[in-house]
């Protein structure tokens, strides 16, 4: 499986997915765990992949993605962005409507 | 050093965007010891305020910045906080 398969393989069976730095519960960049704490205040289930222990997903994903940072957070496949993005979209409430519709496991 | 480096991303910012405001603050002192601050790269945080972000999403906008960088991002820059505005909506946000 090439990495673009690998990458669209778990972006197709995870709703909501983090790219980051680290896990949720040992974030090991800030932005990484800011983007963690607005995910975890809304409380939805999300998945989520450390790219230190994934340097192909990690190259391979900002090729995916035009998108050079990490965290990137997909929704049903689709890029909504990094930390900036999403700490925007969570003071706003956009957040919490984009994940309004996601099942709670 | 780092005051080039900050008149570099300046520089590309400023021709690009033409912002009507470009707030750039080093916020590398920061992260001073920590593992993205060992290769020397630069923390920054950039406000920009420009019509070119107008009818764009913050997706494209935040690539168009990303784009305006180019190589500063491997070569510079190991970390950017954006908040990319048009005049329209600098007025309106209470701060």
């Amino acid at each position: 499986m090439d990495i673009n398969e690998r990458i669209e393989e778990q972006l197709e069976s995870n709703q909501v997915m983090l790219y980051m730095k680290g896990s949720p519960d040992f974030p090991q960049c800030g932005f990484s765990g800011q983007t963690v704490a607005a995910l975890k205040a809304i409380g939805k289930p999300f998945a989520y992949v450390n790219i230190f222990e994934d340097p192909e997903i990690r190259e391979g994903l900002k090729q995916y993605s035009n998108w050079p940072t990490f965290p990137q957070l997909y929704v049903k496949g689709e890029l909504i962005g990094g930390c900036d993005i999403v700490i925007e979209m969570f003071e706003s409430g956009e957040l919490q409507k984009l994940l309004a519709d996601i099942g709670e496991n | 050093m780092s005051i080039n480096r900050e008149q570099r991303i300046r520089q590309c910012l400023e021709e690009l965007f033409q912002p009507t405001d470009l707030l750039l603050k080093d916020q590398s002192h920061l992260h001073a010891g920590h593992e993205g601050a060992r290769d020397g790269k630069g923390h920054f945080d950039v406000t920009i305020v420009s019509q070119a972000f107008d009818g764009k999403s913050r997706i494209q906008r935040h690539r168009m910045v990303y784009a305006a960088l180019g190589g500063l991002l491997e070569s510079d820059i190991h970390a950017l906080r954006i908040k990319a505005l048009t005049p329209a909506e600098r007025r309106s946000s209470t701060n």
